[in-house]
C-alpha cells in the first residue's frame, strides 16, 4: 500500500481530471445505472419465476421416480457436504488423508445410488436427469479420462515407436474432431462393435465417447507437466536403483501432475460445461430438462427465466470446482518448490 | 581382491567428431579416493557417469565391483551396479515433492524393501552425521544449497553403497557453503569409503585424495599422488592448468 492521497481524492483525480473525463464519467454512470435498474426490474418484477420454482425437483433429478428421489438427493448432498468439508480443511490428520479416497469413491457411489442394485430398486438410465445426471456424466467421464489421458501422455513419451506413434495419432485425431461429432459417433458406433444382445445404455455410451474425447486433451496437459521435469530428476531416480515403473510412479508423475494441475482444472470445468451437449443426444441433463420444460405449454416463452437460472446453476457448480482446485493446488505446494533457493 | 573400478580403453563419442572419452584406462582400488581434475569439457563428468551407466560406452572394457559394463549397455547389469554405487550430482537433484526424510528413505523402502521404521531410523542417523537432523521434516526448496547437498549425500549413503561417485559436488554452492559439504566428504573418506570425486577443490584433493587423475580433451594426461601432482606435475599440460587455477 502506498501512502498516497485519500481514496476520494484519488477517485477525483482519475475520473474528473478534465471536463471531457467528467462528461465520460457521468455518461458511463448513467448507462450503468440504467442497465442495473432494468436488470433488477426484470429480475424482480417482469420475470415469472414459476417456471423455476414449480419445477425444482425436475431440475435436480429429472424424471427420476418420485419415491426413489432420496437416492440422487443423498448423492448430491454428499457431494456438497464433501466440498464444504474439503474447503474448510479438517484439522484431524486421518480425515485429511482419507479425503482423496472418499472423493474417488463418490463416483461408484453415485452410479450405484442412481442405477440401483445392492439392495436398491433398479432405475433405468432413461429416468436419470437434471443436475444429478450432469454431475454424474462429469464425474464418470472425468474419472475415466484422467487415467487414460495419463497413459496416452506417457505413451507419447516412450521409446517404443509403435506405441508412441499410435498415441500421437490418437491424440491428434481426437483433437481435430469436434466433440459433438465424437458423441454422435459414440451413440452410433459403440453398439456396432458389440454383440447384438449386449445393449449398452445411452448414458454409458455418452460417458465412453466423452471420456475418449477428453482424454486426448488431458494427455496434452499432462505432457506439458512431463516436459517440465528436468532430465536430472530421472537420472537421480535411476541412480538410486528405481525401476522405470517406480521412476514414473514415484518421481515423475507426482511432479508432472502438480505442474499440470491448473490446466487440468480448466479441463474439468470444460468437461462439466460440455455435458450440456448431450442434450442434443436426447439425454435430459440440466440443459435437456430445461428444454423439455420450455416445450410445456404452461411455461411457453419463458426462455429468459430458464436460461438465467441455468447460467446461475452452472456458475455455482463451476465456482465450487474452481475453489476445490485452488484448494488442492494450495495443499500440494504449501512450502515446497515455491521458494526454491539454490 | 576385486578392484572397485577397472577400465581399459574407454571411448565415448558425442556426434561424429567429438571424442568425450578417448582411450581412457584407469584403476581404482577398494578404499581408495581418486580425484579427477581437468579443464571444463575435458570429459571428467562423462567419465564418472559411465561408472554407473548414466552414459553408455562406444568402446572399451569397464568393470565396476567385478560387474562388466561394456558397449552393449545391458540394463540389468547397470541396475546391479547402481544398487551398489552411490552418486552425488552438482545440482543435488533432490526430489522437490518429497520431504527430506522421504527423499532419503525412498530407495531403501522401494528398492531394498526395508521396513519403513528401520529405513527412517537409518535416515535420521545419517542426517545426524551430516549435522542436519532437524531438517528431516522440511522440503528441499526450504534448505540452503549446502544443506541440500548434504541431504543428497545422505540419500546416496542410505543404500549402503560400496563406491561413492561425486560429480562436482561443490560447484553449484555459495563459497561459504562449500566447506560443510567438503567436511562431510572428508569424514566419509576417513571411514574408508571408496570414492571417485570430480572437483576443482585443490585443498580437498591435496588432503583427501590417494591419487589425482588429470584429464584433457578426453584423454588421461597423468595420474599421480597429490603431492607429486600439485608440487611437481610431470606433464606440461598439467602444469599449465595448475598455474591457471592455483
Amino acid at each position: 500500500m502506498q501512502f498516497g492521497p485519500s481514496p476520494f481524492k484519488r477517485l477525483k483525480r482519475h475520473l474528473l481530471a478534465t471536463p471531457l473525463d467528467g462528461l465520460m464519467t457521468v455518461l458511463l454512470l448513467a448507462l450503468l445505472g440504467w442497465v442495473a435498474t432494468t436488470t433488477l426490474h426484470w429480475l424482480f418484477v417482469d420475470a415469472d419465476w414459476q417456471v423455476v420454482s414449480q419445477n425444482l425437483p425436475l431440475y435436480a433429478f429429472g424424471s427420476y421416480p418420485p419415491h426413489q428421489r432420496w437416492r440422487p438427493f443423498l448423492w448430491i448432498a454428499l457431494l456438497i457436504g464433501l466440498t464444504l468439508l474439503t474447503l474448510l480443511g479438517p484439522r484431524r490428520g486421518w480425515i485429511r488423508k482419507a479425503l482423496p479416497l472418499v472423493w474417488i469413491a463418490m463416483v461408484p457411489c453415485g452410479v450405484v445410488l442412481l442405477a440401483g442394485g445392492l439392495g436398491l430398486l433398479p432405475v433405468p438410465s432413461h429416468a436419470w436427469g437434471g443436475l444429478t445426471l450432469t454431475l454424474l456424466l462429469t464425474a464418470c467421464s472425468g474419472a475415466l479420462a484422467l487415467p487414460l489421458g495419463i497413459l496416452l501422455a506417457l505413451g507419447r513419451q516412450t521409446r517404443l515407436a509403435v506405441i508412441q506413434r499410435s498415441c500421437s495419432i490418437y491424440i491428434d485425431v481426437m483433437r481435430a474432431v469436434p466433440l459433438i461429432a465424437v458423441l454422435f459417433f459414440g451413440q452410433l458406433l459403440i453398439p456396432l462393435f458389440l454383440p447384438m444382445h449386449l445393449e449398452v445404455n445411452r448414458v454409458l455410451r455418452a460417458v465412453l465417447a466423452f471420456a475418449l474425447f477428453a482424454a486426448a486433451y488431458i494427455a496434452e496437459d499432462v505432457r506439458g507437466g512431463l516436459q517440465a521435469i528436468p532430465r536430472t530428476q530421472r537420472e537421480a531416480a535411476a541412480v538410486l536403483g528405481l525401476s522405470p515403473k517406480q521412476m514414473i510412479q514415484l518421481v515423475v508423475l507426482p511432479q508432472a501432475l502438480r505442474t499440470a494441475l491448473p490446466a487440468l482444472t480448466n479441463q474439468a470445468v470444460g468437461l462439466l460445461q460440455n455435458t450440456s451437449l448431450m442434450a442434443i443426444l436426447g439425454l435430459v441433463e440440466l440443459l435437456g430438462i430445461s428444454r423439455s420444460l420450455l416445450a410445456n405449454p404452461d411455461f411457453i416463452g419463458r426462455y429468459l427465466e430458464v436460461y438465467v437460472w441455468l447460467a446461475g446453476v452452472y456458475w455455482l457448480v463451476c465456482t465450487a470446482m474452481a475453489l476445490l482446485a485452488r484448494h488442492l493446488e494450495h495443499q500440494l505446494s504449501p512450502t515446497r518448490s515455491a521458494t526454491s533457493k539454490q | 581382491m576385486i578392484p572397485a573400478i577397472h577400465a581399459t580403453g574407454l571411448v565415448k563419442c558425442f556426434g561424429d567428431h567429438q571424442r568425450a572419452l578417448d582411450e581412457v584406462s584407469l584403476h581404482v582400488e577398494s578404499g581408495e579416493v581418486l580425484v579427477v581434475m581437468g579443464p571444463s569439457g575435458s570429459g571428467k563428468s562423462t567419465l564418472i557417469r559411465t561408472f554407473n551407466g548414466l552414459e553408455s560406452l562406444d568402446e572399451g572394457r569397464l568393470e565396476v565391483l567385478g560387474i562388466p559394463l561394456n558397449a552393449d549397455h545391458d540394463e540389468r547389469q547397470i541396475r546391479r551396479i547402481r544398487k551398489r554405487v552411490g552418486m552425488v550430482f552438482q545440482q543435488f537433484n533432490l526430489f522437490p515433492h518429497l520431504s527430506i526424510l522421504d527423499n532419503i528413505t525412498l530407495a531403501p523402502i522401494r528398492v531394498q524393501r526395508r521396513p519403513r521404521k528401520e529405513a527412517e531410523a537409518r535416515a535420521i542417523d545419517l542426517l545426524t552425521q551430516m549435522g542436519i537432523a532437524e531438517q528431516a521434516g522440511k522440503y528441499p526448496g526450504q534448505l540452503s544449497g549446502g544443506q541440500q547437498q548434504r541431504v543428497a549425500i545422505a540419500r546416496a549413503l542410505a543404500l549402503q553403497p560400496e563406491i561413492m561417485l561425486f560429480d562436482e559436488p561443490t560447484s553449484a554452492l555459495d563459497p561459504e557453503r562449500v566447506k560443510e559439504v567438503l567436511d562431510a566428504m572428508r569424514s566419509l573418506a576417513n571411514n574408508g569409503m571408496t570414492m571417485v570425486v570430480v572437483t576443482h577443490e585443490i585443498d580437498f584433493a591435496r588432503e583427501v585424495a590417494d591419487r589425482v587423475l588429470f584429464m584433457d580433451e578426453g584423454k588421461v594426461v597423468e595420474t599421480s599422488s597429490p603431492d607429486e601432482f600439485f608440487e611437481n606435475a610431470r606433464e606440461e599440460r598439467s602444469r599449465r592448468f595448475l598455474n591457471q587455477v592455483m
